[in-house]
């Protein structure tokens, strides 16, 4: 505590507690501003979304949301064909698929390396599997993009089988639902937030659990696994978030845009929506016109906005309460 | 523990480190693939021609000295050093601030606080919602300015401005961050009862108790988030597309735009391996001066 315990009767320490709260009660509004711009413009019409700013819709309407949802019969634009559950069912398998190897993958390597290999394996394990997290990401953006295009070879040249003419087997997952997944499966970083709660769980309980003829795994499902829920709450939400905003390597792989996620598609929205329509005035683009007739523009867009951060939000809200305990958790030294 | 270890533990212990290494094995080899080999590769397409029909040849240091001869060049590294600072000038403080002044308030306060705090907003979502503030014509912030009786801007439109448009949202969406807070309430309360006996007030309890305790943790976020706002790419990319002009346009998206919109993929790499140095020797810097132990 900075300010102690026994002064706070006191008026000018009483004045400072509240100068910070009014401080952090600025921030939190500050912060709260964009949902409610989100949410009030979603439910305007669109003579009222730059007349009424702040305030709540004079006259609310669904009309942003029933456009939004009736994209492909209303929409000539090449980038508006598919309904929009297209992209948050691409978004839902992508998200789900990748954080359930992650979390997976990842629990198991730093359950291993905290207890199950020698000290001197273990931290050289450990620089392997971390040290990738240290390199800055861009520089394996063009190979990755080039192993996905013939994997495993990242080279136009696919060499031949030595003593024959036939060239390895290789494949293109370009335009593909694994053209996501497959470079996203494993993140360093949750090895590093497992390997620091299992770190803290003491060996003599699992020391026993071998006496008792528990097998390796047994202990892993009966005694870590329980005792680790907000580890792995934590993890959960964690990648659960990075997933389901993740923007440009799917923005780089996917070419077909049914399969692309929400994520992109609510930027291609954008695009066509305010970047033609609203930045320039008076437009003759017929979709954008056909959009402002039926009362959507950013209204539509907030509409979009809203929907895409419902997943998220509802992660919040499951999550909540292992989060505020996760704030306990020694992840880092 | 080192008694002589008879031959049933001695066993036990190999079936230990058998599946130790069992259930790591699809993950070593996941981590070689899309871990590792990109890098190295990254190393050896930079100097070769990728056509995208015919075979790659080893060109030597060409991709180099296109990358170099390049007029954007310095452009795209002034837009995302400018971007850097800015960023971190701004936003990086913040955090920090609001966590050290969030555990002063009384319990069930920082439960409200923090759940209000934490609520999240999806990346695209903050992103759209402030295009749309600075828009010119409607934007809120034109609103303002003119209600104010003030000259309205141009916002993401101005050369000028539009970094510091892309860098204002930080400002506000931002969490206090969980690590800040772990690592204030690992200080032990009685560093700051002595400090108080040696006459620190609240300025003083936070320039010699709270500050070193978290350096480390600054150092390492300040490390973290040096690397990714160098890496910046998807604000310039929704709310400007690096314009006007290339005004906005950062090194990633130089990256993004030479190798996957003119398939170009050795210049990008090239580039991207320039850049590579240029942020390892950043971490190098900082991890030489930012010695990371206090407890000496």
């Amino acid at each position: 505590m900075l300010i102690p315990e026994v002064g706070r009767k006191k008026f000018h320490v009483r004045l400072v507690i509240g100068i910070i709260t009014g401080f952090l009660w600025l921030g939190i509004i500050l912060h709260l501003i964009p949902f409610w711009w989100m949410i009030t413009t979603s439910f305007k019409p669109y003579y009222e979304v730059f007349s009424t700013s702040f305030l709540p819709p004079r006259h609310p309407t669904l009309v942003a949301y029933k456009l939004i949802f009736s994209i492909p019969a209303t929409a000539r634009d090449v980038s508006l064909v598919y309904p929009l559950w297209v992209y948050l069912k691409n978004s839902a398998i992508y998200t789900g698929t990748i954080m359930f190897f992650q979390i997976v993958g990842t629990a198991l390597v730093a359950y291993s390396l905290s207890k199950l290999q020698s000290p001197r394996w273990s931290r050289l394990l450990f620089l392997f599997f971390i040290g990738t997290m240290l390199i800055p990401g861009q520089i394996s953006l063009i190979p990755r993009y080039l192993i996905i295009s013939h994997f495993p070879f990242p080279t136009k040249h696919i060499p031949n089988i030595p003593f024959t003419n036939i060239a390895f087997p290789h494949h293109n997952f370009l335009n593909s639902y694994w053209a996501v997944i497959l470079p996203m499966l494993f993140s360093p970083f949750y090895v590093l937030l497992f390997k620091g709660f299992f770190d803290g769980i003491p060996n003599e309980l699992i020391n026993a659990a071998r006496l008792d003829g528990s097998s390796e795994m047994g202990i892993f499902r009966r005694i870590i696994l329980p005792l680790s829920k907000p580890v792995f709450a934590v993890v959960s939400y964690f990648s659960f978030s990075a997933i389901w905003n993740e923007f440009m390597w799917p923005l780089i792989v996917l070419q077909n845009q049914k399969l692309y996620p929400i994520s992109v598609q609510l930027y291609m929205i954008q695009r066509v929506l305010s970047h033609r329509g609203m930045t320039t005035t008076g437009t003759t683009d017929p979709d954008v016109l056909r959009f402002l007739e039926a009362g959507t523009g950013y209204n539509g867009l907030m509409a979009l906005a809203i929907i895409e951060s419902i997943p998220v939000f509802i992660m919040f809200i499951i999550f909540r309460e292992q989060l505020m305990k996760g704030i306990k958790l020694r992840g880092f030294k | 523990m080192r008694k002589k270890p008879d031959k049933a533990v001695k066993k036990q212990l190999a079936h230990i480190r058998r599946v130790g290494w069992v259930t790591i094995l699809p993950q070593l080899i996941y981590q070689g693939i899309f871990g590792w080999f990109p890098i190295l590769v990254a190393f050896i397409i930079a100097f070769q021609t990728f056509r995208i029909i015919g075979p790659s040849t080893f060109t030597g240091w060409d991709n180099f000295k296109i990358v170099f001869s390049d007029p954007l060049l310095p452009v795209v590294f002034k837009n995302t050093i400018y971007y850097t600072i800015l960023s971190l000038a701004l936003t990086f403080v913040v955090p920090i601030i609001v966590a050290i002044l969030l555990l002063e308030m009384r319990k069930s306060m920082i439960r409200v606080m923090m759940l209000l705090w934490f609520i999240p907003i999806s990346g695209m979502a903050g992103i759209i919602i402030w295009k749309m503030w600075y828009n010119v014509n409607y934007g809120l912030f034109n609103q303002i300015l003119s209600a104010l009786g003030l000259p309205t801007l141009r916002w993401l439109n101005e050369p000028h401005l539009v970094i510091l448009c892309l860098v204002l949202p930080g400002l506000i969406l931002f969490a206090p961050g969980l690590i800040y807070i772990a690592s204030l309430q690992g200080i032990p309360q009685e560093l700051y009862e002595s400090a108080e006996l040696e006459g620190c007030g609240f300025w003083g309890k936070i320039w010699y108790v709270t500050l070193p305790r978290m350096r480390p943790i600054i150092a390492m976020m300040l490390l973290l988030s040096v690397i990714s706002k160098m890496q910046v790419f998807n604000e310039p990319m929704v709310m400007t597309g690096g314009g006007p002009g290339y005004a906005s346009r950062s090194v990633v998206m130089q990256i993004y735009f030479r190798a996957f919109q003119s398939l170009k993929f050795g210049e990008g790499t090239a580039l991207s391996v320039i850049f590579f140095f240029i942020l390892m020797a950043l971490i190098y810097i900082q991890r030489k001066y930012f010695k990371e132990d206090i407890d000496k």
